[in-house]
């Protein structure tokens, strides 16, 4: 569905998760200015950020969007993410809680879409280190235990931004070509797998599950 | 909150798949009636998928086999109704409120039916009728047409036809399956319409050369128009039977009502409601979500969102760019203010209908979601999620709505006030500076008036006081007096033309010729002979009269005004005596003038410029000419001459203003300024004829008084008939010298 492909270009939405003030919107921020300032784009807005990239020839379209980390909007995060390819989780390495919120949004993510999302784990705010509380080891061991990649980034200093955006976007075309190759007809049965996932449901739901 | 459930359940809608994690519904409510171990859809009767189906199966055999022609498109919804009511485990309230809900959408079924023109009465005409009945009106084929020749005018026609096509079978197999399926069925079909439409451009041979991007835009072209259409229909794709939007929407519409005392304190977001700009940008934003319900088709509603989002955006951007963080408190926020009308169908029915790959990648899926998510806060909204005390937010929310909404709604509206007081002021002082700039220009405008007056006043002293003398020695003509009597104006325009005017007087006369042209033949005759045989008097004695500037003034302005009116009068008087010595005419031409003239004067048309061209209009012309020169540098004559110094009509025209000529005050100012300035310097000293003008023109009473006083015939008449105090002064003055000897000559 989300990696449907529409005349050739894969079309990648991408969510940025993560407690507020781990610096979600600076690291978009980012990645935006650094890939527009000359075309002097007026960042009014650092929530959403179309992007056309080319990986091996292949057109793609990456949406990324930026999700409100207060808690009290912390219930809205399936709004956000369904259907979405990817998922970047943020936290601050010289924030503990916002690790532990990481290791929330990965269960709840893997229970809500599955292995179909191509989770990314990013530590910000590395021009920090002195002040890191969120051990390295840790932090890298949990990312293989759940299957995603770990980087360590820093917005201020623009440091490792632009390979987390690429590499999560390989893996997502990875993934897709792979889903595409399985069966055509992958998509209608994603709702399948995110049915089984998580057993309580709405009706109708479950309805078309046993479809 | 009583609705809470329910809305969650509506959830399923903006969440496709439904995933919601927080489910307050007991389990036994969803299982399947039937008992298998399956949930059950309220949609579906309460029924699992399953057994649903095979139910819809047995039923539509029934129907096949009982007549094969009933639709019971009613019946069937309204079964479905009254089992979603009796199933659903709400409170009394609730049912009531959906039986409601329901009979609204059997009306409006109704409605639908009458356009389809199948009812449950005609039994026996309504399947094979069914099909063609649902024709598509041929306005959406037009409509389409020459959207895409706008939209894509370098795409081929064969394109425009397979979208057209694709939009009418589309919108055919809608309507068909759209008794048929549950909503969710319905939009999965939708979906895979419009991959299949993507399948078909990407496959089609006609859309070979496309791009992707217009690919897409054709994409968005079809499903507008598609479901513009569909929109319309009631209850088909918005807010369709066997849903729960309607009720959703006033159930929403009623929380948000009772939510209206939260502010932008309790969500935390920085709005600043005492900046002007501030609230603009809220307005617009409020304004663009209530149009979200006018705009018809799925992306006409996300551009909607899309725009209100943008202004809440500007609206967080105080220093840095807006983030997710500060974008969503506001634009809870602004949903709680705006209260859009319809909201959760508006939001079921973009999900369900618009293309779905468009909803999960675009800017406008992005704020959709957003949108999506604001409302979906209103609904759960809790003590916790504003961060307050939990009886205060109970006893907010006991409040009566009408309060808590009154208090806000009249800062709003206060706002509202306000910013309109403001800019009223502003209009208002914009108003008074014009009004002030106009005042100085009014000021300075009176002013250069009246200085303008003095000035003039003060030439005209000079003037008169330079030339006042010479009106006396002219009064040694009176002998031609006798003269004058009998000849009376016409006399005088020609003495005067000959006296003073050396190139314009017999500018002035061919005019006055024209006229009398008309007359009769002689006259005519006459009047050029006369003219002629002056004028070259004239130019000799020219240097006779630069002796009396003023008198010619007087005289000429006199003369010229009178010419017209009084002239034919004289030149009957003359023609007995002059017409033979004037018709072999200085000029040379012979009696072709004459007959020319004749003819002319016959018709009544003289006044109109159709005189034949023949010699007679040579003459004048040739006379003119001489005018022309001298017109044009002394123009000072009053509009007689400026409008038509060849044509007969301006002298008639003149007519009329000549003798009020003093009233115009605008005119002579204009003239006047140029007269005085151009002739008087100019042409003082060569010309008397224009001082003379200029003396006239100022047509200041008082120094025409002045003048008539100095003159001693003026005097009898003053301001009732020009004429004769013209013609007074000009016998006195003008006349006697010129045309004297001449006359005297002729006539003898």
């Amino acid at each position: 569905m989300a990696t449907n492909v529409a005349s050739g270009a894969h079309n990648f939405k991408v969510v940025l998760l993560g407690e507020g003030c781990v610096g979600k919107t600076s690291l978009l921020l980012r990645y935006i200015e650094d890939k527009f300032n000359d075309k002097h784009l007026t960042t009014l807005q650092a929530t959403f950020l179309n992007k056309r990239l080319n990986i091996n020839g292949k057109r793609i379209n990456l949406s990324i969007w930026d999700t409100a980390g207060q808690e009290k909007f912390h219930a809205l995060g399936p709004i956000y993410y369904r259907n979405s390819n990817g998922a970047i989780l943020v936290y601050d390495i010289t924030d503990e809680d916002s690790f532990g919120k990481v290791k929330n949004w990965v269960k709840e993510l893997k229970k809500m879409l599955g292995s179909d999302i191509v989770l990314t784990i990013a530590g910000n705010k590395i021009d920090l280190e002195h002040e890191r509380t969120v051990p390295l080891e840790e932090a890298e061991s949990y990312a293989n235990m759940v299957g995603a990649k770990h980087f360590y980034t820093s917005a201020k200093l623009n440091q490792g931004v632009e390979d987390l955006f690429l590499d999560l976007t390989k893996e997502m075309l990875n993934k897709s070509e792979q889903t595409s190759q399985m069966d055509v007809s992958r998509t209608s049965q994603v709702l399948v797998v995110d049915d089984e996932l998580t057993p309580v449901q709405t009706s109708c739901c479950s309805g078309s599950k046993s479809n | 909150m009583w609705y809470g459930p329910n809305l969650q359940r509506s959830y399923k809608y903006m969440m496709f798949a439904s995933k919601m994690p927080s489910l307050r519904i007991d389990k036994s409510d969803l299982k399947c009636k039937n008992g298998c171990d399956y949930f059950g859809n309220p949609q579906w009767q309460g029924y699992c998928s399953k057994c649903h189906r095979e139910q819809m199966q047995r039923q539509r055999k029934a129907e096949k086999e009982s007549s094969a022609t009933l639709p019971k498109p009613e019946q069937k919804k309204t079964d479905r109704g009254l089992k979603i009511t009796s199933h659903s485990s709400f409170s009394k309230f609730e049912e009531k409120r959906l039986r409601q809900s329901e009979t609204l959408k059997k009306a409006n079924l109704l409605k639908f039916s009458v356009f389809k023109k199948s009812s449950t009465d005609d039994h026996d005409h309504s399947a094979e009728k069914r099909l063609p009945e649902f024709k598509i009106p041929a306005m959406v084929n037009e409509g389409m047409k020459s959207d895409f020749r706008m939209k894509f005018s370098q795409l081929s026609p064969s394109m425009d036809r397979d979208a057209r096509v694709f939009v009418h079978s589309f919108i055919m197999d809608v309507i068909k399956c759209a008794n048929v399926l549950t909503v969710d069925e319905l939009s999965e079909r939708v979906q895979r319409q419009y991959q299949r439409f993507m399948r078909h451009m990407d496959t089609s041979s006609h859309f070979t050369n496309v791009d992707s991007d217009t690919k897409e835009l054709l994409m968005d072209f079809v499903e507008k128009h598609a479901m513009t259409y569909l929109h319309e229909l009631p209850s088909v794709v918005f807010s369709p039977t066997g849903t729960d939007d309607e009720r959703l929407d006033r159930a929403m519409s009623e929380r948000i009502q009772q939510l209206s005392w939260v502010g932008e304190k309790h969500l935390e977001c920085k709005l600043d409601r005492s900046n002007a700009e501030c609230r603009q940008l809220l307005y617009k934003a409020i304004s663009e979500l209530l149009g979200m319900d006018s705009a018809l088709s799925p992306g006409g509603k996300l551009s909607r969102v899309r725009r209100a989002c943008r202004h809440v955006l500007r609206l967080c951007s105080h220093a840095a760019p807006a983030s997710a963080d500060d974008l969503l408190p506001a634009l809870i926020f602004t949903v709680l203010k705006a209260n859009p009308p319809r909201l959760v169908s508006n939001i079921n029915f973009v999900t369900r209908f618009c293309n779905a790959q468009r909803l999960m990648t675009g800017e406008g899926g992005y704020y959709f979601t957003n949108l999506c998510c604001a409302v979906s806060f209103i609904e759960n909204l809790t003590a916790e999620s504003l961060n307050m005390d939990k009886k205060e937010f109970d006893s907010y929310m006991a409040m009566p709505a009408s309060i808590g909404g009154s208090s806000w709604a009249a800062a709003l509206s206060l706002c509202g006030a306000a910013r309109e007081a403001q800019e009223q002021r502003e209009g208002a002082a914009q108003v008074l500076a014009q009004a002030q700039q106009l005042q100085a220009r009014a000021d300075s405008l009176a002013a250069n008036a009246l200085s303008f007056e003095e000035q003039i006043a003060k030439k005209v002293q000079d003037v008169l006081a330079k030339t006042p003398l010479e009106i006396k020695p002219r009064r040694e003509l009176p002998r031609f007096g006798k003269f004058k009597e009998i000849n009376t104006a016409a006399l005088i325009d020609l003495g005067s033309n000959n006296d003073t005017e050396e190139p314009k007087a017999t500018a002035k006369q061919p005019q006055p010729q024209a006229t009398t042209t008309q007359l009769t033949e002689p006259v005519y005759t006459a009047t050029d002979s006369v003219e002629i045989t002056h004028k070259q008097p004239d130019t000799s004695v020219i240097v006779q009269p630069s002796d009396e500037p003023k008198l010619n003034i007087l005289g000429f302005e006199v003369i010229e005004r009178e010419s017209p009116s009084k002239s034919p009068q004289n030149w009957d008087l003359k023609k007995t005596g002059s017409t033979e010595l004037l018709t072999p005419s200085p000029l040379g031409f012979t009696p072709f003038d004459s007959r020319s003239i004749d003819e002319l004067m016959t018709p009544d048309e003289f006044v109109t410029d159709h005189l034949p061209p023949g010699l007679s209009n040579i003459n004048y012309d040739i006379d003119l000419s001489d005018f022309s020169g001298d017109n044009s540098i002394a123009e000072d004559a009053p509009k007689t001459e400026n409008k038509d110094p060849f044509s007969p009509d301006g002298l008639r025209k003149t007519v009329p203003f000549d003798p009020f000529a003093p009233q115009t005050s605008k005119d002579y100012a204009v003239l006047e300024s140029f007269d005085e300035f151009s002739f008087v310097h100019k042409n003082q000293e060569t010309d008397p004829f224009e001082v003379v003008h200029r003396g006239n023109n100022p047509f200041s009473p008082v120094e025409m008084r002045a003048d008539l006083e100095n003159d001693p015939f003026t005097p009898q008449k003053k301001s009732t008939s020009i004429l004769d105090d013209n013609d007074s002064p000009t016998s006195a003055c003008l006349l006697p010298s010129p045309l004297l000897p001449q006359s005297s000559k002729k006539s003898t």
